[in-house]
């Protein structure tokens, strides 16, 4: 092995040890060969189809024979009426995830710390991280139903002053209903990974910070908040690349007609204009926009905090 | 270490507890009100208006005789375990491969393969150029198109990378030195150590695959016979089109008041199997959590 290693420094013998490489993990290659296909298929082909964002694309004529039209699909969706709506839906419905459901896993995670009582502690994990294994699906038909005009939410709001009604009808409400059920789902399971963070802070530090007085509180943002740091920002970027997508497919089921103006997002637009009307360069375009968007967002936020707190995921 | 206990302290502690047990209730109690709801009197359930934590009215199973007789969600049963064990199977190999592959270190390919399986974490081709590749390879509405594609994650093959690379190679060594070929150590001495991590990555495929509905409803939209549980799931709570499962010689004039019944059961059906492996599994889920994040 440290001979190959040699050989792989001398510039002049690069040929042959690419041979020699083939030669002796022939077997290695044959075995990674099926996933290589897998990725070629199923992850650069589409990539490489994205050229029909800038095509009139009908399936018929294909990838290649369909009519070039440049950046018109783009201009199309910049200037569509919705445009600035579902820009704001993204962002407003993401946003509002990262404000709130986000920083309220770290504060559930540091009070769960303050929980001494061992078989306490343990049942309000298995309890909290329940809700995160029940499908999409059915959480949505349960928030529909809890959320109809005679239904369980509906009922306790009405009687604290809320006009009866389908509160999926009424576009005021998504975005408090998607979070709320967002937070009753996640929050227990997103905590975990911050409550393995906690349990990995040293214990002398706690103890020093005891001797020198401070208290729980204290303990808490002076010892664990900095002890943990790393695992937020690193959680934070990955947030931050996932703005985009929004849980696209929750709103796919919660939403209708009647609530487009503060529910339809980039990504359930693309699947309606592209697979129900049928739109499929505009509709590639509008993808691919939303990706370069998200990408560049993970990319800046590895990059400010690779920056300024000497982290990044990438 | 002995402290003494401030009176903030116990106020604080108080408070904690209560919202502990404050959230619990708030997790549990719309999955119980759906178990209550799903034995309760349906000309009952109907006028009342809060959140059951009994049953109204006489304990009846109509609901679930109904449930369990009808045929999409036999149908469902069978195409969702059918897609959770061919894509966990599936997926574990490939995704054991790409991560042995990928942690080895005298590969001149290696760093190629890496990052040909990491700019896909990063960039996408989307939504609908992915449809279209999949439409031309012949694969919409048969089952493979929820089956192949997405049946690799590649933050898994990250997670078995790490798992390999965290291996002693004194192991690899010595059954180098007896002449054993690089798939002979994988599986016979390198996978035995590391089960823990292909138990996670086994469980939290399972989940997904048990709870997945958006690839197959647009893949397989013409083809309701090769529907997974969600789909029709989707159509009774969602879609709210209980008529489809109660149509039939008897149930149409009940279809009025067993309509939130029938809604109740296929929820319970379709929830418990994943409720009641989860607790069991729990310890695989944090693990799969904390492998990948935790930093520092």
């Amino acid at each position: 092995m440290s001979l190959n290693k040699e050989l792989n420094k001398t510039p002049k013998m690069a040929k042959s040890s690419w041979k020699r490489d083939f030669k002796m993990n022939w077997r290695i290659y044959l075995l990674v060969l099926p996933v290589i296909i897998y990725y070629f298929i199923f992850n650069y082909l589409p990539m490489g189809g994205l050229i029909m964002a800038f095509e009139h694309f009908t399936p018929v004529k294909g990838f290649f024979g369909s009519k070039w039209v440049g950046f018109d699909n783009f201009i199309q969706f910049f200037s569509a009426p919705n445009f600035t709506q579902i820009l704001r839906n993204t962002f407003v419905i993401s946003l509002l995830g990262l404000l709130i459901s986000f920083p309220m896993s770290i504060v559930f995670a540091l009070l769960l710390n303050e929980i001494y009582n061992t078989f306490f502690k343990k049942a309000v994990q298995v309890i909290s991280y329940m809700p995160y294994f029940i499908s999409t699906v059915v959480i949505c038909g349960l928030v529909i139903d809890f959320v109809s005009s005679n239904g369980v939410i509906t009922n306790l709001l009405v009687k604290l002053g809320m006009e009866r009604q389908n509160m999926m009808l009424n576009p005021d409400f998504f975005w408090g209903i998607n979070l709320l059920s967002d937070l009753w789902q996640g929050l227990g399971y997103g905590s975990i990974i911050f409550i393995a963070a906690i349990s990995s802070v040293s214990q002398e530090q706690y103890e020093a910070a005891a001797i020198d007085g401070a208290g729980r509180l204290k303990r808490a943002w002076h010892v664990t908040l900095p002890g943990i740091m790393p695992t937020i920002i690193t959680m934070l970027i990955l947030r931050c690349g996932l703005i985009m997508t929004v849980g696209f497919d929750k709103i796919l089921l919660l939403y209708n007609p009647s609530i487009y103006s503060t529910a339809d997002v980039i990504a359930t637009n693309v699947q309606r204009m592209g697979l129900e009307k049928a739109q499929y360069g505009y509709s590639a375009a509008v993808g691919l926009f939303n990706s370069l968007v998200g990408t560049t967002l993970l990319l800046v936020s590895n990059g400010i905090s690779r920056k300024y707190a000497e982290h990044s995921v990438l | 270490m002995v402290e003494k206990v401030s009176f903030s302290r116990v106020v604080f502690n108080i408070l904690n507890y209560g919202f502990m047990i404050l959230l619990c209730i708030v997790c549990i109690a719309p999955l119980w009100h759906v178990m209550m709801a799903s034995v309760s009197d349906p000309r009952e359930l109907m006028s009342s208006s809060g959140l059951l934590y009994k049953p109204l009215g006489h304990i009846t199973f109509k609901g679930y005789q109904l449930v369990l007789k009808n045929p999409n969600i036999i149908t469902g049963y069978i195409n969702t375990l059918f897609y959770v064990a061919s894509t966990t199977i599936l997926g574990i190999i490939l995704t054991i491969i790409a991560g042995f592959v990928i942690s080895r270190d005298n590969l001149k390919l290696k760093t190629p393969i890496s990052v040909m399986i990491l700019f896909t974490m990063m960039f996408g081709g989307g939504l609908i150029p992915t449809y279209m590749v999949i439409k031309a390879l012949g694969m919409v509405n048969t089952s493979s198109a929820v089956i192949i594609p997405g049946v690799i994650n590649a933050f898994y093959i990250f997670m078995m990378k790490s798992s390999f690379e965290q291996l002693p190679a004194s192991y690899e060594e010595s059954a180098k030195l007896d002449g054993a070929g690089p798939l002979t150590i994988m599986i016979k001495i390198l996978l035995p150590l590391i089960k823990s991590t292909i138990a996670v990555v086994i469980m939290f495929n399972i989940v997904m695959q048990w709870n997945s509905w958006f690839p197959a409803s647009i893949y397989l939209a013409g083809r309701r016979d090769l529907w997974p549980l969600q789909l029709f799931m989707r159509e009774i709570l969602v879609q709210n089109d209980t008529g489809k499962i109660l149509s039939g010689s008897d149930a149409q004039s009940k279809a009025d008041f067993a309509t939130n019944l029938v809604k109740y059961c296929a929820t319970v059906v379709a929830t418990l199997p994943i409720l009641c492996v989860y607790p069991f599994a729990q310890k695989y889920f944090v693990k799969g959590v904390t492998i990948g994040g935790v930093k520092g």
